[in-house]
C-alpha cells in the first residue's frame, strides 16, 4: 500500500488539514456537548461529540449531512471545558471544508449584497469573524468597479458586517435595516417607555422567553437580533427619536459570544455612543448596554426592571 | 432691459470659503455673467438688503445661500430670499448640515461666550465685554443680531428645493451646476445636487484591508507616517469616507489625508457620526476585551470626528434641541 493510500480515510484527510490533527484525543466525554448553546437551545441533533466519532469511524457523507458540520460558530465554549484540550471547533471546521469540497452546502441564510448599494469599501471584509465576505472587480457600464461577495458556505448569518456596512448593501432577511425600523413605533403618543434589542443567544433558557412575552408591547417592545454585532448606533438613535424613553441592548458575556466578538462589537459601538451622547450634554442612562452570562438565567427580568426604574426617573445630563 | 435669470448669493454664518470657491471659477464666472445677472452678492458685490426687499416676490431665479443660521439677522435673510427666489439652493456644508459652526452645539451659549470672549489667549477680558443687541450710545442706539442658543442648517428654517454639500463645494461640481441651473436641468427638488450617491471609498483607489484586521490604537494623522496607497483605516487613523458622499474629486485623499467628511451622508447612511461609529467599532480589537477601553481612549473628540460638519444636522441634535 502506497503512502498516499494509507492517506485516504477520512480520519486521515480531516486530520491532514490544520485544526483537524486533534481528532483522534477524542475519547468521547462528551463534556463539548454539555457546555454546546446550539445543541442547548437551537438543535437538538448538534452534538460534536457525535461527528467526531463520526470522521474516526470513516462516516463520511454522514458526518457531511450532519448539522453539527454546519452550525458549529466557533464560540469556543466547549473548547475551554474539553479535558483533552481539543479546538474541537477546528476539528468540525476541517470537517466542514471538506464537505464543502465534495459539494455539499450550508443550510443557515447567508447574508446577501446589493451591488447598486455597494461601494467596495471592504468594511465587511475587515469585520467578518468567520472571512465570508471578500472584494472582487466587476465590469458596470463599461468600468470596473470593485464590490463585495459572500461565501455562503462561511457565512454564520451574525449581522456584524450588516451593521457595519455604511449605505445597507449587505443585509439578511429578517434583520435588514428596514425589517428593523419597521419596529419602531410610528405614533409618538403611543410609543413604549423601552425598546429593547436582544441577542437570541443571551436568552438562556425558555424561561427568558417568557419573562420577555409577560411585558406588555405597549410597555416594553422587543427586537430580536441574532447577536449584538448587528447593532447599529444609528437604530439606538432612531429609536430614541421615534418616542421611546430609552433603548437596553442585551447581548453575552465577553467570551461567551456565540459569534466570537459580536458582543465585544457592540460594546466599542456603544461606548463611542455614548463618550458621543456626554460630548453633546445628552442624559447617557437613556441607552444602556448589559452582557448576560451563560449562567445569568432570568436576569433579562432584572434589567428590563432596572432600566424601566431608570427611565421613570427624570433624565438629566451627567 | 434684459431677460437674464437672476442669480443670488448669500453667506450666513460661513467662513467664506463657499464665497472663494465661486470666485476660483475664474474665467468661467465671466461666462455665467453673461447668461445671468448676479442681483446679490454681499461678499463681492455692494447690493444692499433693501435692494432685495425690494424685489418682487419670486423675482430671482435661483439664491445660493451658504453658512449656517447662528443669529437672527442669518434667519431673517434666509426667509427674504426665501420669498423673493424661486430656487433656493443650500450651498456648502454648513448650509446643508450645520457645517463646523455646528460643532458649537455640544455646549451652551454662556460656555460658548465665555470662551470666546473671556478666556481665550488671545483676547483681552479686563473689561468683560460681551456683546449685546442693544448698546445705547451718544449717536443713538446700535443693534447687534442676537445669538441663538443654538447652530442650525438652512432647511430647519426654511424650504429649500436643493442641497449642494461641500466644504467648500469643489469648484467643477460648482460649474457644473451653474451650467444644469441656468439650462433648467436641475432634478427634481428635494434632491442633493454636484455630489454622487455612493461613498468616498467607491472613488478611493487606496488598497483595502485584508480579513481580520483590526486597530488597537487610533492615531490622528500629524502622528503617523501614512502610507498613500494603503487604506487610511488600516493605518489606525480614522476616515469618514465610508459613510460620506462622493463627488468632491478626492482632495483630501490625494494629499494623503483622510476624508473629514464634508460631502455629509452618502444614500443609505442616515446619520453619518452613529453610522461611523458602527464602522469604528466594529475595526476594533476585540481579542483582549478588557484592553478595549484603552483603545477607545485614543479616539481624541469623538463628537468632533464623526460629526465633524454634520453634528447640527444628527438625531442625536434633534433631541436635545426639540
Amino acid at each position: 500500500m502506497s503512502h498516499l493510500t494509507a492517506l485516504k480515510t477520512f480520519a486521515d484527510e480531516v486530520k491532514a488539514i490544520p485544526g483537524g490533527e486533534h481528532l483522534e484525543l477524542c475519547y468521547s466525554c462528551g463534556t463539548c456537548v454539555s457546555k454546546c448553546m446550539i445543541q442547548q437551545k437551537l438543535e437538538p441533533d448538534y452534538n460534536p461529540r457525535r461527528l467526531l466519532r463520526m470522521v474516526m469511524e470513516g462516516m463520511r457523507e454522514e458526518a457531511f449531512k450532519s448539522p453539527t458540520t454546519w452550525l458549529c460558530s466557533e464560540c469556543d465554549l466547549c473548547y475551554e471545558a474539553c479535558p483533552q484540550e481539543i479546538h474541537i471547533s477546528q476539528v468540525i471546521a476541517a470537517v466542514k471544508k471538506l464537505a464543502v469540497e465534495a459539494g455539499y452546502a450550508s443550510p443557515l441564510t447567508p447574508v446577501a449584497v446589493n451591488e447598486d448599494l455597494c461601494s467596495g469599501c471592504g468594511i465587511c471584509v475587515m469585520v467578518c469573524p468567520y472571512e465570508a465576505p471578500s472584494l472582487f472587480e466587476k465590469a458596470v457600464d463599461g468600468e470596473m468597479d470593485r464590490l463585495s461577495q459572500v461565501d455562503s458556505n462561511k457565512c454564520m448569518g451574525c449581522g456584524t458586517c450588516v451593521a457595519a456596512c455604511p449605505t445597507g448593501a449587505i443585509a439578511r432577511e429578517g434583520v435588514s435595516n428596514a425589517e428593523i425600523t419597521a419596529q419602531f413605533p410610528t405614533d409618538r403618543t403611543q410609543a413604549p417607555a423601552l425598546i429593547t434589542f436582544i441577542c437570541d443567544w443571551s436568552l438562556r433558557v425558555d424561561k427568558d422567553l417568557s419573562i420577555l412575552e409577560s411585558y406588555p408591547q405597549e410597555k416594553v417592545n422587543i427586537v430580536h437580533i441574532p447577536c449584538t454585532g448587528r447593532i447599529d448606533p444609528q437604530h439606538a438613535l432612531m429609536a430614541l427619536d421615534s418616542g421611546v424613553k430609552g433603548v437596553l441592548v442585551c447581548g453575552c458575556k465577553p467570551g461567551e459570544c456565540h459569534f466570537k466578538r459580536g458582543t465585544d462589537v457592540a460594546s466599542c459601538k456603544l461606548n463611542l455612543l455614548d463618550t458621543i451622547l456626554g460630548q453633546m450634554q445628552q442624559p447617557q442612562q437613556q441607552i444602556r448596554f448589559v452582557q448576560i452570562g451563560t449562567q445569568d438565567r432570568g436576569r433579562i427580568r432584572d434589567e428590563i426592571d432596572s432600566m424601566l426604574e431608570t427611565l421613570a426617573e427624570p433624565m438629566e445630563a451627567e | 432691459m434684459t431677460s437674464k435669470p437672476k442669480l443670488a448669493f448669500y453667506w450666513a454664518a460661513s467662513c467664506g470659503g463657499c464665497e472663494i470657491t465661486i470666485t476660483e471659477l475664474g474665467m468661467r464666472l465671466v461666462d455665467v455673467c453673461e447668461q445671468a445677472d448676479i442681483v446679490f452678492w454681499p461678499a463681492a458685490m455692494d447690493f444692499k438688503y433693501d435692494d432685495v426687499r425690494a424685489m418682487k416676490d419670486k423675482e430671482i431665479d435661483i439664491t445660493f445661500c451658504n453658512g449656517a443660521i447662528r443669529n437672527a439677522e442669518n434667519e431673517e435673510i434666509a426667509h427674504l430670499l426665501r420669498r423673493k427666489s424661486k430656487i433656493m439652493i443650500a450651498f456648502g456644508s454648513c448650509s446643508h448640515l450645520g457645517g463646523i459652526p455646528g460643532l458649537a452645539n455640544m455646549y451652551d451659549i454662556e460656555s460658548l461666550c465665555q470662551r470666546v470672549f473671556d478666556t481665550s489667549p488671545s483676547v483681552d477680558d479686563s473689561r468683560g465685554t460681551r456683546p449685546q443687541p442693544v448698546t445705547k450710545m451718544p449717536e443713538g442706539d446700535i443693534e447687534l443680531p442676537p445669538l441663538y442658543d443654538h447652530v442650525k442648517f438652512l432647511a430647519e428654517i426654511t424650504d429649500v428645493d436643493y442641497f449642494m454639500p461641500g466644504c467648500p463645494p469643489v469648484v467643477d461640481q460648482v460649474w457644473k451646476v451653474f451650467q444644469a441651473a441656468l439650462k433648467g436641468e436641475l432634478p427634481p427638488r428635494g434632491a442633493v445636487i454636484g455630489a454622487d450617491e455612493k461613498t468616498v471609498c467607491d472613488v478611493c483607489p487606496r488598497e483595502k484591508g485584508e480579513p481580520g484586521f483590526r486597530i488597537t490604537e487610533f492615531k490622528r494623522p500629524h502622528e503617523v507616517d501614512l502610507d498613500p496607497d494603503k487604506c487610511f483605516l488600516t493605518q489606525g487613523v480614522i476616515c469618514c469616507g465610508p459613510v460620506t458622499r462622493a463627488g468632491c474629486g478626492t482632495p483630501c485623499l490625494n494629499g494623503n489625508m483622510p476624508c473629514r467628511g464634508c460631502y455629509g451622508p452618502a444614500e443609505g447612511v442616515v446619520d453619518q457620526g452613529a453610522k461611523l461609529a458602527s464602522v469604528i467599532g466594529a475595526l476594533i480589537d476585540t481579542d483582549n476585551p478588557e484592553e478595549l477601553q484603552k483603545t477607545l481612549d485614543t479616539i481624541v473628540d469623538p463628537a468632533g470626528t464623526f460629526y465633524r460638519f454634520g453634528l447640527a444636522h444628527s438625531i442625536m441634535n434633534k433631541m436635545k434641541y426639540e
